[in-house]
């Protein structure tokens, strides 16, 4: 187990560099100026030079990416083009609100698909299934920033219950940290519920119709028992794995919602930096992601020995 | 229930609320404004940075030398006043008393020509006049001396003009810095104070009062006269939905939004809570530019047909909707409604659109059916809008038109590139400009006609810099305005640019805010919340 874990961490070193390597190159040979945008439209041509030599756009691809994974390697994801302060410190005020929005989002989702799933299969063909069927095809069809204004207007215009947008942080307060997460997590929340419910109803009917628990069922174990102790558990694995792959959703998801929502988080900062073409911004904020999409996967990974005894690594 | 008691009183039976953060006191939130600006606040350096957002917040943070009122003229700011020699030469200044940076620190002559010194290479007047400066100097502490080698009778006009770069003061060893490296510290000179610690740009930018500020007596007039602060604090969140920022707006999560979109007015209105009004009386002038250079808009006759087809209506409908009130058609360059305005020699773009005119031209010259590639920023909506419009102009004068639909981000790169658009340049391009910088010649660098020096386009006409230049040198408003006939007819006659029309933008506010005054940036002195 140990090895195992310590060959994945050891894996994803070259699956960074390869991430850095690709991304480095994508901006490097996509068009648009950084120094340009900052020169403004009264510059010259020699201004926008200037500006671009004093921040090292002019050096070539090699030297520049050879200067930028030296930086990697120390820790240093650089600074900021445009509001010359370290990548790490942009990222440090935004991962909050991302982190806390997520969370939220899965904890809503998890809670509330995984029973209407498993209610579903139990209740197959009937209108409860059909119900929660149609929830999931509403979830996957109406996009996240539709049901974010419809919530918005209904919550916190008309009812004034809650607030339309913002962040407040968890050291503020849990109320008030909640008070601005509901809306926003409920709206990006929608297509995961019904993404986890979907698979859990069909991971459960297949479960439901093993002989196990057909013997549950003889030996009069209790309707909730047999759904959520001997079958949920068996079920299981398809469903990890389809949150493991909603957490790189929800990555997307998160620049939607928190654009809707005003939520200063990670998904703003980086549409903000590919607009103004911040290179150390994008690149800093895509290495991130995918070092947290490796380590889910990977926690997702060994999830599954906890759930499958059967699966040993 | 209200929002405030919502999730208290669903947690009151479970935990309580005691877990819940402290809440501001209506004092405390009557001494906050809450401000929606325009777009974010990237960085906070006004002369490495023109972005008009950063001008904004720089003038409430940094104060100026002079400051132009709302009749355009400038006005003694941070100067007692001024002399100038009999040959107009030597400029002498004498700064007024009290005046402190935020560190405290005494404002002296030397701050002043180090951030002259920073100002100058980054601002097109700036430039012209470092060209004929023959010596700046610090006499004292409070004065300081400019001597030029040529007058300028505009001088004082650029040091207290609303475009940006503005000539704000900082200390002395933060102008030292080179004007293409972005400054470090954001110790101002104004009557507000940046709190960098609570800086999160793409998020909120904070400012606090500075009450050692020494507003001067007159009341207050645009970026002239004293710049009272009446609240504590002012809070910039930024908001790059603008339904977010208009419901944040009507439920009182905000005080003031610079510019809600014109779709959104409508909502806006019907609230009683909410005031409504045209944000900047100079509002904006739409444009776009043809290549100067490449066919086939390197002939004048194919640029003039384009003028004559053109339809400024199409676009301004496009860009503001049926609110009449927004727009105007300009037959010509200058600002409508500044003393500038002139209609001379735009009869072209006046009247019915003159179809058949514009195919007569585009034979006379020598159109060929070569591509017109024409770049439009889908993500800023006035460029998306205006580029609409243009190619189906293009289209129905029969010309071949090869919409290239891109970001704003990209636009800025293809501009520069002067190679022939199959080599990667461009035919077109589509910007606007805001109305206080197209008032005069002065900071007008899309009027410019300089070839290589001129914006991208790069036209090459004489008779406009001959005009710009006599405007510059013009001793009376009556040898200003025969200047500015010349600039405009000649400008129109060889298309410099295309004007698409002039167009206003609203501003909204909560009531319980009063002082709001329309202008060419938020004026946050005199502003007050109950």
């Amino acid at each position: 187990m140990w090895a195992y874990i310590i060959r994945r961490i050891l894996a994803t070193i070259p699956v960074m560099a390869i991430v850095a390597l690709f991304v480095f190159s994508l901006l490097y040979l996509s068009p648009g100026d950084p120094a340009a945008v900052i020169a403004g439209d009264q510059a010259t041509p020699d201004d926008v030079e200037r500006i671009r030599a004093s921040l090292g756009l002019d050096r070539p691809y090699l030297v520049r990416f050879g200067a930028w994974t030296w930086d990697i390697l120390r820790g240093d994801l650089g600074t900021s083009i445009f509001t010359n302060l370290p990548v790490s410190t942009m990222i440090q005020q935004r991962i909050e609100p991302t982190l806390s929005l997520m969370i939220v989002t899965l904890i809503l989702a998890v809670t509330i698909a995984i029973p209407m799933g498993v209610v579903a299969a139990w209740k197959q063909g009937t209108t409860i299934d059909r119900c929660v069927m149609a929830f999931a095809v509403l979830g996957f069809s109406v996009p996240v920033f539709v049901v974010g204004y419809v919530l918005a207007y209904v919550f916190a215009l008309e009812l004034d219950w809650l607030p339309v947008q913002g962040y407040t942080p968890i050291s503020n307060g849990f109320f008030p940290w909640m008070e601005n997460l509901i809306l926003p997590a409920v709206a990006l929340g929608g297509v995961y519920i019904a993404l986890i419910a979907r698979i859990t109803r069909a991971s459960m009917l297949e479960v439901l119709s093993q002989d196990y628990v057909r013997t549950a069922r003889a030996k009069g174990a209790a309707q909730p028992s047999i759904l959520f102790v001997h079958a949920l558990k068996n079920a299981a694995v398809p469903i990890v794995t389809i949150i493991g792959i909603g957490f790189a959703g929800l990555i997307g998801g998160a620049v939607v919602t928190e654009s809707v929502f005003a939520i200063p988080g990670l998904g703003r900062l980086t549409v903000d930096a590919i607009l103004r073409r911040d290179y150390p911004v994008i690149q800093g904020v895509i290495l991130l992601f995918s070092f947290a999409y490796v380590l889910v996967n990977l926690l997702v990974d060994l999830s599954y020995t906890l759930f499958d005894p059967r699966i040993r690594y | 229930m209200k929002r405030r008691s919502f999730l208290q009183a669903g947690a009151a039976g479970v935990a309580g609320t005691a877990l819940a953060g402290p809440a501001l006191s209506q004092g405390a939130a009557a001494r906050t404004l809450r401000f929606v600006p325009q777009t974010n606040l990237a960085n906070f350096d006004p002369i490495w940075g023109t972005q008009y957002v950063v001008r904004n917040a720089g003038a409430a943070v940094w104060d100026m030398l002079y400051g132009v009122d709302e009749r355009l003229v400038p006005q003694p700011q941070m100067v007692e006043g001024h002399t100038l020699s009999q040959d107009g030469l030597t400029w002498t200044f004498r700064l007024r008393e009290g005046l402190r940076f935020h560190d405290g620190e005494p404002v002296l002559a030397k701050d002043v020509v180090a951030s002259i010194g920073r100002w100058m290479p980054r601002d097109p007047m700036g430039q012209m006049i470092r060209a004929i400066q023959q010596e700046l100097v610090a006499a004292d502490d409070r004065t300081f001396r400019w001597v030029l080698r040529q007058p300028f009778p505009k001088l004082l006009y650029a040091l207290g003009k609303t475009n940006a770069p503005s000539c704000f003061i900082m200390p002395e060893r933060i102008a030292r810095t080179d004007s293409f490296t972005q400054i470090t510290e954001y110790i101002g000179s104004g009557p507000m104070r940046f709190v960098r610690d609570e800086w999160v740009p793409g998020a909120r930018a904070v400012f606090q009062k500075f009450d050692r500020y020494v507003p001067r007596n007159e009341p207050a007039s645009w970026l002239a006269g004293g710049k009272r602060i009446l609240v504590d604090r002012l809070e910039w969140v930024v908001m790059p939905d603008p339904a977010t920022a208009s419901a944040a707006l009507q439920n009182g999560e905000v005080d003031w939004w610079e510019n809600p979109i014109t779709d959104l007015i409508p909502v806006l209105r019907r609230n009683r809570n909410i005031a409504v009004d045209i944000a900047d009386p100079l509002g904006n002038i739409g444009s776009f530019r043809m290549n100067h250079l490449q066919p086939p808009f390197n002939s004048q006759k194919v640029r003039q047909a384009v003028l004559a087809a053109m339809s400024q209506e199409d676009y301004m409908r496009a860009l503001v909707g049926d609110d009449s009130n927004l727009w105007k058609p300009l037959p010509g360059y200058f600002t409508p409604g500044s003393p500038g305005y002139t209609e001379a020699g735009g009869d072209i773009l006046k009247g019915p659109r003159n179809m058949d005119l514009a195919k007569r031209l585009l034979e006379q010259g020598g159109y060929r059916n070569e591509p017109v590639v024409c770049i439009v920023a889908q993500d800023q909506p006035i460029t998306k809008a205006q580029g609409d419009v243009t190619a189906d102009l293009l289209k129905r004068m029969g010309m071949n038109v090869d919409f290239v639909a891109t970001d704003w981000g990209t636009t800025g790169q293809r501009r520069t590139v002067k190679t022939p658009p199959s080599q990667g340049g461009w035919s077109m391009f589509h910007s606007w400009h805001a109305g206080a910088d197209c008032v005069n010649p002065a900071a007008y660098s899309a009027i410019r006609a300089n070839g290589d020096g001129a914006w991208f386009g790069w036209p090459n006409v004489p008779s406009v810099e001959q005009g710009i230049a006599e405007w510059f040198q013009a001793p009376d408003p009556a040898a200003e305005r025969a200047a500015l006939d010349k600039v405009n007819s000649e400008a129109i006659e060889h298309v410099v640019y295309a004007p698409t029309g002039f167009f206003l933008g609203y501003q909204a506010w909560r009531r319980n805010v009063s002082g709001i005054t329309k202008g060419p940036l938020p004026f946050f002195w005199g502003v007050s919340k109950t």
